[in-house]
């Protein structure tokens, strides 16, 4: 992997050990209905962590709260030791805090590479005057984004794609296109939501592989929402179980895998 | 408008911007021909040619809005006429307010207000959902034209406001002409500014808004703050499109107003293409052409008796129905890879549509 698309974890005096994501106390209903009760997790830097649990479970909910899409009712959610409860969803991933969508979102009009260019934080030519001002460093800007994002592409092995649509590609290679533009926008902790639903089991394998590859050389740390139990047991350690809107427990796979409550929660008999 | 034949053609032409070339040339040959022949008298055309830059301003204006960003804006009309009622009051002898400026002063205070109307609608709507942006400017489009009929005290209500001074009035030229080639320098000027702009990040992050505005906000985009540039930016080309407007026509009555101003220019957007900066001029010239040109249909073409002027929003139907049934994206669709500095074409770049 070339040296330009190392991650820097920001601020680097951030201590190693301190949790990149920390929530604590998080509630949220809808109505009645109580969607996240009283949810509180760590996140610790550099792992895969994944995250299971029956539907209606509250997982895309947490995701949501987590990321600034839902505001909560109660409870703190806290990215890189800055707390971050109640602000807007942009702010939280200047943060460091960038999630992906369980149905991959189409920009249409756009073909993939440019897609992908979108990724990038704080581009110099997303604000209108230094485009007459400095123009020579937004077109030096753009030239180092975009082999950026065709490094990427290469490395998801979807290169060949680049000057489709971004409509016509299938499910499966959105969502590799939609996880590659999240890595160009260089968080510390990207949020998946199911990464691997409606994928073959070839593409699924591969993601598998990158998003270690990615863990191991960069340090970048996931969470990831996931159904399918053979992916998710396979790559990441620990695994949070949700039940109910509630953290019925944190544990390594193993454990997970073999623990009565979270038997029961799958089989629908928690009480 | 030649500004629309000549612009946009840099490079291998595509069929599209072929066909769109040939047809645009036939038109001028048309109305070359009419003029020789005498059914359109040359000062007349010059005006309608005038007219039409007006309009072209206009849906480029909207383009930034609705073809940029998705932003709904039902108040065109209101910004157009926020624009030329600044640009008249502040320089017509019988203003209600006496200044009698230099135009210069009527743009600067058109631009001032019309990013200030702009700003204000902006604030609360902007955050919600953009049905909310298009609710609310259907409002203020019927707020600010009862304003003017009613205020008359500062605005001459309906008698409206004339004389109004005409552009560059020391230059040797007829004023018509004054008029077109004022028009022409807009429209170009405009078109370079938002071409460059439509292609950067900055454009790029407003058409992933339109797509999907929940992403551009995970990917770290403050959505807001980009929704309100390009509507503050649409906004304030409509208003110099109403600075023009006054300055060509000399009078400006509240009428002018009307809210079908603001789907006069929504159709062109359309028929012209959705987000395209050359769709936006060849959609505002279509729409003038056809609003234009049912007039000269009786004495040309339709014999005596039948008036076909009053069908002129049939036409524009019609046209519509056909665009959207054989070529969905408009006349001439934006180009479908706008990578800043031309990086992509560098390398080799996409379909070039």
């Amino acid at each position: 992997m070339s040296e330009r698309l190392e991650m820097q974890i920001d601020g680097a005096d951030l201590d190693k050990d301190d949790p990149v994501l920390e929530v604590s106390g998080l509630k949220k209903s809808f109505g009645g209905l109580v969607a996240t009760d009283d949810a509180s997790l760590q996140v610790e830097r550099a792992t895969i962590t994944g995250m299971i649990g029956p539907n209606g479970a509250g997982k895309s909910t947490l995701f949501n709260l987590i990321s600034g899409f839902y505001e909560a009712d109660e409870g703190s959610v806290t990215v890189n030791g800055t707390e971050v409860t109640g602000k807007e969803p942009h702010e939280i991933a200047r943060e460091g805090l960038v999630r992906t969508f369980q149905t991959p979102r189409k920009l249409e009009g756009m073909t993939v590479r440019e897609a992908m260019m979108v990724g990038p934080q704080h581009q110099t030519g997303e604000s209108v005057l230094p485009l007459w001002l400095s123009p020579s460093s937004v077109a030096e800007e753009e030239r180092r984004n975009l082999e950026r994002a065709e490094e990427l592409l290469e490395l998801f092995e979807i290169d060949h794609l680049a000057t489709e649509m971004a409509t016509e590609v299938s499910g499966g290679q959105l969502k590799l296109i939609e996880m590659a533009r999240a890595i160009l926008s260089e968080p510390d902790v990207l949020l998946l939501d199911e990464p691997v639903a409606g994928v073959n089991p070839t593409l699924a394998k591969n993601l598998a592989g990158f998003i270690r590859e990615l863990n191991e050389e960069r340090d970048l740390t996931f969470l990831i929402i996931e159904h399918d139990m053979g992916f998710i047991m396979e790559l990441a350690d620990p695994i949070i179980v949700l039940d109910q809107g509630r953290v019925l427990m944190e544990a390594d796979p193993e454990t997970v895998r073999n623990d009565q409550r979270v038997i029961d929660a799958y089989l629908g008999g928690a009480e | 408008m030649s500004a629309a034949a000549t612009l946009p053609v840099v490079g291998a032409l595509n069929s599209t911007e072929r066909n769109v070339l040939i047809g645009l040339a036939v038109f001028f040959g048309l109305l070359f021909v009419s003029m020789l022949a005498g059914v359109i008298q040359p000062r007349y055309l010059f005006f309608l040619l005038s007219l039409a830059g007006m309009y072209v301003l206009l849906t480029m204006g909207l383009n930034v809005q609705w073809g940029y960003a998705g932003l709904i804006n039902f108040s065109v009309a209101a910004f157009w006429g926020i624009g030329a009622y600044c640009a008249a009051l502040v320089t017509a002898s019988n203003s209600p307010l006496g200044l009698e400026l230099h135009p210069v002063f009527g743009l600067v205070a058109a631009v001032v207000v019309s990013a200030l109307v702009a700003v204000l609608i902006g604030i609360p709507t902007l955050r919600l959902r953009e049905d909310y942006l298009a609710i609310a400017t259907l409002g203020l489009a019927e707020v600010v034209r009862l304003l003017i009929l009613n205020e008359e005290q500062w605005t001459n209500g309906s008698a409206g406001v004339s004389g109004i001074p005409r552009l560059f009035e020391g230059l040797p030229f007829d004023s018509v002409i004054r008029n077109f080639y004022v028009v022409l320098g807009l429209i170009v000027v405009v078109y370079l500014f938002l071409r460059r702009v439509h292609q950067s990040p900055w454009g790029r992050v407003l058409r992933t808004i339109r797509a999907d505005e929940d992403l551009a906000e995970a990917l770290g985009k403050d959505t807001y703050a980009f929704k309100m540039q390009a509507f503050v930016l649409g906004s304030v080309i409509m208003a110099a499109a109403g600075v023009f407007y006054v300055h060509l026509n000399l009078y400006l009555g509240p009428d002018d107003l009307e809210p079908i101003q603001t789907f006069y220019v929504w159709i062109a957007v359309i028929l012209g293409g959705t987000g395209s900066n050359r769709g936006a001029m060849i959609g505002g010239l279509t729409v003038v052409a056809i609003l234009e040109g049912t007039r000269f249909l009786n004495t040309a073409v339709i014999p005596a008796g039948v008036d076909v002027a009053p069908l002129r929003l049939l036409f524009v139907g019609l046209l519509i129905i056909l665009v959207i049934r054989y070529r969905e994206e408009g006349l001439l669709p934006p180009q479908h890879e706008l990578v800043a500095g031309g990086v992509a074409d560098e390398k080799g770049g996409g379909p070039d549509e």
